[in-house]
């Protein structure tokens, strides 16, 4: 008799929590996620989500009309650490011939050299943003956004980034 | 003495076998014995797509050419890949949807192929990673070509000339699926247009018309009316000498679109109404315009990105906020601005490359020959 009850109560548990899952599948689109992936011990897919629960640092950079405007959001190098991408010590030898691809989602392509995002070659600190003015980064910006400061044209300052892709330059 | 002239003949026997198949192995024709070389301005840069284990061979490009103009590879035996891709039309069609086996239209306008060397993914969607993949998907389509490969694969093997083709472009005579859409992967790899009067102009070698110059200039730059600085802010998605750049975009055409494009195949919904950025490359020879089709002319796409944008959620940022006047709500060209665009656009057909016997049906030449 208990048998039964416990296994009443666990079918109806499923059916209330897969009845539950398809109704939010249905209301919501795929979550946007970041890629990271190439040279990395370990390849990442962040979502949106989780990308909020990590520690956030502030940035600006200028508009197209010179504005200076603030973000927040994590280092680039934070996110490439967690992926286990050759930093600090490890940046030496053929590991400086690494760059990272930044892909939007509509397709945009630009490169970084490694050495340009390490804290132990440069003080300036890329973030990718998911936030300005505390608020989410609009429709065709978010969720993710490359937020280079120090830059006279923002044309690497990535909108919708999708995947960050660590590779060797090969000649 | 005669069991030993017995052992004689034996050997000599021995050595004549073996002398026989070491010669019809060696006889076996090397794989990929004559690279094709593509040849294509310093200006367009080499990022080009080629998988390593399908090589560019002369061979292989005249099969590939062979197969592209084969209706045995359709199940109606009517429609090859130059039904929808007709080389004086730039290889489109001229229709808005083309029409396949059973006369069922495609579901988006048939796409110009030029300088597919340089494209990664295919399709307006760009679904497709490589020309490999791409040609599969029109040959297993039920409308298109009505999924007939593995029927056609048995039927070629029968004829006279496909597997000597195939023996010759990739060293067997078996014919499969994937050898067919990797030789029209080769082909396809061939159909470069560098040779438009604009290239002639990127070369020094043709002065263009002054309405040419001015459109030029409107297409290349973005507008500041601040600074009076007049412009068509064309460069910023069709820039570089290719007149693309393979970005996804939603240019306007609807607020919500019947066919909701790259959205269907990421699934992400800020890619609805994303299309592909198309090559303006023989752009006066493609008509009708868009994913649909729904223009007929270059004079109705330029009212549509001076006048008609719409505004959604997923809009490409390269075309909001664009004017010639100050806090003007459109691009603000004027007629003789869109017409001088229109002249410069112009200067993209490539004559040289439309008629060029290297991409026409060999079927009809053997036709003719015969």
């Amino acid at each position: 008799m208990k048998n039964e009850l416990l296994s009443f109560v666990l079918i109806t548990t499923l059916f209330f929590s897969s009845f539950h899952n398809n109704v939010v599948a249905q209301n919501s689109s795929k979550e946007a996620v970041l890629k990271v992936e190439g040279e990395v011990l370990k390849p990442l897919s962040i979502s949106a989500s989780d990308f909020a629960k990590i520690p956030h640092v502030q940035a600006s950079m200028k508009n197209r009309e010179g504005k200076l405007q603030e973000y927040s959001g994590v280092p680039i190098i934070e996110i490439l650490k967690q992926a286990g991408v050759t930093l600090g010590k490890e940046l030496k030898g053929e590991n400086l011939t690494k760059y990272m691809l930044v892909r939007g989602s509509d397709g945009y392509e630009v490169v970084f050299s490694l050495v340009e995002l390490d804290p132990a070659f440069t003080n300036r600190i890329i973030i990718l943003a998911d936030m300005k003015d505390g608020k989410p980064l609009e429709n065709g910006v978010g969720p993710f956004r490359l937020v280079v400061p120090e830059e006279n044209r923002p044309a690497r300052s990535v909108l919708e980034v999708s995947h960050l892709i660590i590779r060797f330059a090969k000649d | 003495m005669n069991i030993e002239s017995h052992y004689r003949k034996i050997i000599l026997l021995f050595v004549l076998v073996a002398a026989g198949i070491f010669m019809a192995a060696i006889d076996i024709k090397p794989l990929y014995v004559d690279p094709y070389k593509l040849e294509y301005p310093d200006y367009f840069g080499n990022r080009i797509s080629i998988p390593e284990d399908n090589p560019t061979t002369k061979q292989g490009v005249y099969l590939g050419r062979m197969l592209f103009y084969e209706t045995k590879l359709s199940s109606s035996k009517t429609i090859s890949c130059a039904s929808c891709h007709q080389q004086k039309l730039a290889f489109t069609d001229g229709k808005a949807f083309s029409s396949g086996i059973d006369n069922m239209p495609t579901k988006r306008s048939s796409m110009s192929l030029a300088n597919l060397l340089w494209v990664r993914n295919f399709f307006w969607d760009g679904r497709a990673k490589g020309l490999e993949e791409q040609a599969k998907f029109p040959l297993n389509d039920p409308h298109e070509m009505g999924n007939y490969v593995n029927k056609a694969v048995k039927e070629l093997q029968k004829t006279k000339e496909y597997p000597i083709l195939f023996r010759e472009a990739f060293g067997s005579a078996e014919i499969t699926g994937d050898k067919i859409t990797k030789a029209i992967a080769q082909f396809e790899r061939t159909l470069i247009s560098a040779d438009s009067r604009y290239d002639k102009y990127l070369r020094n070698e043709y002065k263009p018309s002054e309405q040419e110059l001015k459109g030029m200039e409107l297409f290349m730059n973005s507008p500041i009316p601040e600074k009076n600085i007049r412009g068509a802010n064309c460069a910023q998605c069709h820039g570089t000498p290719k007149m693309y750049m393979e970005l996804f975009h939603n240019n306007g055409l609807d607020e919500e679109p019947k066919d909701i494009g790259r959205e269907e195949f990421t699934g992400a919904a800020n890619d609805k109404g994303r299309f592909r950025v198309a090559t303006l490359r023989n752009i006066a020879l493609t008509a009708p315009y868009m994913h649909d089709g729904r223009f007929k002319t270059l004079e109705e796409v330029l009212d549509h990105y001076n006048e008609h944008i719409i505004a959604s959620k997923t809009l490409s940022i390269s075309l909001r906020n664009n004017s010639n006047n100050i806090n003007g709500k459109n691009l603000g060209l004027t007629t003789d601005e869109k017409s001088n665009i229109i002249s410069f656009l112009k200067m993209l057909t490539d004559s040289t490359f439309i008629s060029n016997p290297k991409f026409s049906d060999p079927h009809l030449k053997h036709a003719i020959n015969n």
